[in-house]
């Protein structure tokens, strides 16, 4: 069976870390990029079933990288992974697919994206 | 001595400088010795329009039991000649005359000593002032030349009762400018308010002389510590009658005294006489003023001129008393504002204060999530024993403590429910003005305001929408690197149907860059050295959360125009607009 790769963006190295070690360990083949410019050059060059998007990072935030993600692939998910609950009812208005604020406890983020792949 | 001797030393009297008392004493001495009579007397007219003995010669028998008589315009003989203003001559043979207003049983021993007596009226062609009594026990009958002269001294006494009225009434006059004159110093003067009512309740009573004078305020007109301001006191003796003569003076709109009401209403034991005037302006009703005079106050009473007295300081203190008072009332209102302005600081640096802790909170929350999520982990790759593994689900528990914690402070513009309240825009814009221009970074900022008078009220939540227009201004401000102009317009429109009223908020800095524009409402975004990029973020959502939307209008190298969006009632000016 072919394994769903993701893309995880995150400017925090060991969030990229925790998140690849806990979603490679669920069976995804996961990539990381430490921003929305390397993200957006990730994508453009390799083929991913969805994108873990940090909001807050320096250069391109978040919010700009989704704009750009949806404009070059609008069929690609897109789940926005943020400290901030803040803006989690606004994440459908920004065209993301998802929303999960960061946790140590990575059961949402999972669920979430098990919900959007479509896996049991 | 002839008869125009006589009248010469009369006429010398009446042109002194003596006082009036004296300069008519004389002239009756002067008659009663060289007519000669035994009796000259001078009634005067009181102010009740009753005849009273006032004036006699020194021999006089009869004044001291004529005095206890005080007869009305045409009951007995003096009353008759002042009705018809005809002098009246009797000899002894005619019935005796009837002086006063009484036949009086016990002048008749004194009246037969008298042969001659005549009446003559004190008058000029239009008022009288009262009538003069002579009475010989020598003459039999006063001839043509002595009727003759008695009319001239007669109009000599009444010259001079003339002139004293003259004099009195311009003293009135004087002492009555002198108090308004008073009045409109303390009026127009800086004191506060209590000052200035008690002064004005001294000044009426001074000027009155009564021996209290009691101000009350309308409560709905200034809330003040105090509605009544009082000179003297009343209220251990007519206390209810002035709460009633207030309530009805209020009630009739005009001066009253216990006198125009039902008189058994009133105990009125101690107070002789009451007035109560309501004070209004422009149809207004500010108040009442109330004087009362107590019986043992002698002199010229409040009963005689008082509903003049205070119906004229009633009318002049009026619209001066409403302007000093609606002066302390803008004072008061000016202070609140200034209060208003402190909080809408104190919102602000709370609201900074909040955005730091946020990205405080923020700065946190990835390390703590990389210290929560390893220990799990490590947990489940270690093969731990018993404690161990209690020591892994103790740093679990606290690293989820923490995080629950940090999500509260993250969620600092709490999806709390909003406060919907009808508002007037304008008033925020009045109040947001008000305060930016107090601060000395907004000095160079010209601020123009625009309003469509039409515009009715909003339903929203005010501090809310207060923060949105804060967060626009503040970004003008800043786009105008602190000069320029930034016009604040209000007005109408209909977007798809509904109706909406807009704030337009336009500066002059020079527009945004459009390869950002798309970005500028997306959290975290910003230009700014030290934004949080979270102004625009949550103003946008609080403009959604109403219903609404901000609109950007972008002149790159002119100016950016925001305009928020509120929706009116659907109901509301839809016909009228379309």
């Amino acid at each position: 069976m072919k394994k769903e790769k993701l893309l995880i963006v995150d400017d925090e190295e060991n969030i990229r870390f925790l998140f690849k070690e806990e979603l490679e360990e669920e069976g995804y083949e996961v990539d990381v990029a430490s921003n929305g410019l390397d993200a957006l050059e990730k994508i453009k060059n390799a083929v991913f079933d969805l994108v873990i998007l940090d909001i807050k990072m320096p250069g391109m935030n978040g919010i700009q990288a989704l704009n750009e993600i949806k404009n070059m692939n609008k069929d690609l998910p897109v789940i926005l992974c943020s400290a901030y609950g803040e803006f989690k009812q606004d994440f459908s208005s920004w065209a993301s697919d998802g929303y999960v604020v960061k946790s140590a406890d990575t059961k949402e983020l999972k669920q979430t994206i098990k919900d959007i792949l479509g896996i049991e | 001595m002839n008869l125009i001797d006589i009248f010469g030393k009369i006429i010398v009297i009446s042109h002194s400088n003596l006082e009036i008392a004296s300069r008519i004493n004389a002239i009756l001495n002067i008659i009663a010795q060289d007519m000669p009579f035994d009796e000259a007397i001078v009634y005067t007219l009181d102010t009740d329009k009753r005849l009273t003995c006032r004036y006699k010669n020194d021999k006089s028998a009869l004044f001291h039991l004529l005095n206890e008589y005080r007869s009305h315009i045409g009951e007995g003989v003096v009353g008759s000649v002042a009705q018809k203003r005809m002098p009246q001559s009797f000899t002894n043979k005619d019935v005796p005359p009837r002086l006063g207003c009484l036949f009086y049983p016990d002048l008749d021993g004194f009246i037969e000593k008298y042969k001659a007596f005549s009446f003559l009226p004190l008058s000029d062609d239009s008022y009288l002032y009262g009538v003069l009594f002579v009475g010989s026990s020598g003459k039999e009958r006063l001839n043509d030349s002595e009727k003759v002269f008695l009319s001239m001294v007669a109009r000599e006494i009444g010259g001079i009762l003339r002139s004293n009225q003259l004099i009195i009434s311009s003293k009135k006059r004087i002492s009555e400018l002198a108090t308004l004159s008073e009045l409109g110093k303390i009026l127009s003067s800086n004191a506060i308010p209590r000052d200035i009512l008690n002064n004005i309740a001294f000044i009426i009573a001074k000027a009155s002389n009564a021996s209290f004078v009691t101000i009350r305020l309308a409560h709905s007109f200034l809330k003040l510590d105090s509605q009544r301001f009082t000179y003297g006191d009343f209220e251990s003796t007519s206390g209810e009658d002035v709460i009633r003569l207030e309530e009805e003076s209020k009630k009739r709109g005009k001066t009253v005294s216990p006198r125009d009401l039902a008189p058994e209403g009133y105990k009125n034991t101690v107070v002789t006489s009451l007035y109560s005037a309501p004070l209004t302006s422009k149809g207004r009703f500010l108040g009442t003023v109330t004087i009362g005079e107590s019986q043992t106050v002698s002199g010229p009473t409040v009963e005689e001129n008082g509903r003049y007295l205070i119906e004229t300081i009633a009318n002049y203190i009026s619209s001066g008393l409403e302007n000093t008072l609606l002066t302390t009332k803008l004072k008061d209102v000016v202070n609140e504002l200034n209060n208003a302005q402190k909080r809408l600081l104190e919102q602000e640096t709370f609201r900074n204060l909040g955005e730091m802790t946020a990205n405080i909170a923020h700065e946190i929350k990835n390390p703590l999530v990389i210290i929560g999520g390893f220990t799990k982990r490590l947990a489940k790759k270690a093969r731990l024993d018993h404690t161990e593994n209690k020591y892994v689900e103790i740093i679990l528990k606290e690293v989820a403590r923490l995080e629950a914690i940090l999500d509260e402070i993250l969620n600092y513009v709490k999806e709390s429910p909003m406060v919907f309240k009808e508002c007037k825009v304008s008033d925020f814009i009045d109040e947001l003005v008000y305060l930016f221009t107090s601060d000395q970074a907004w000095d160079k900022i010209e601020i123009t305001r625009e309003y469509d008078n039409d515009v009715p009220s909003v339903p929203c939540d005010d501090q809310q929408i207060k923060q949105v227009l804060i967060n626009i201004l503040m970004n003008a401000h800043d786009a105008t690197h602190g000069t320029g102009t930034i016009t604040i317009q209000t007005g109408r429109k209909i977007i798809n149907d509904r109706p909406f009223a807009s704030i337009s908020i336009s500066d002059t800095g020079g527009g945004i860059d459009p390869a950002i524009i798309d970005n500028i409402f997306n959290p975290f975004f910003t230009t700014k050295e030290k934004g949080t990029g979270l102004g625009l973020a949550i103003s946008n959502k609080i403009v959604l959360n109403h219903g609404g939307h901000i609109q950007i209008n972008n002149i790159v190298d002119k100016g950016a125009t925001f305009i928020v969006y509120l929706p009116l009632k659907n109901n509301i000016i839809r016909e009228e607009l379309i």
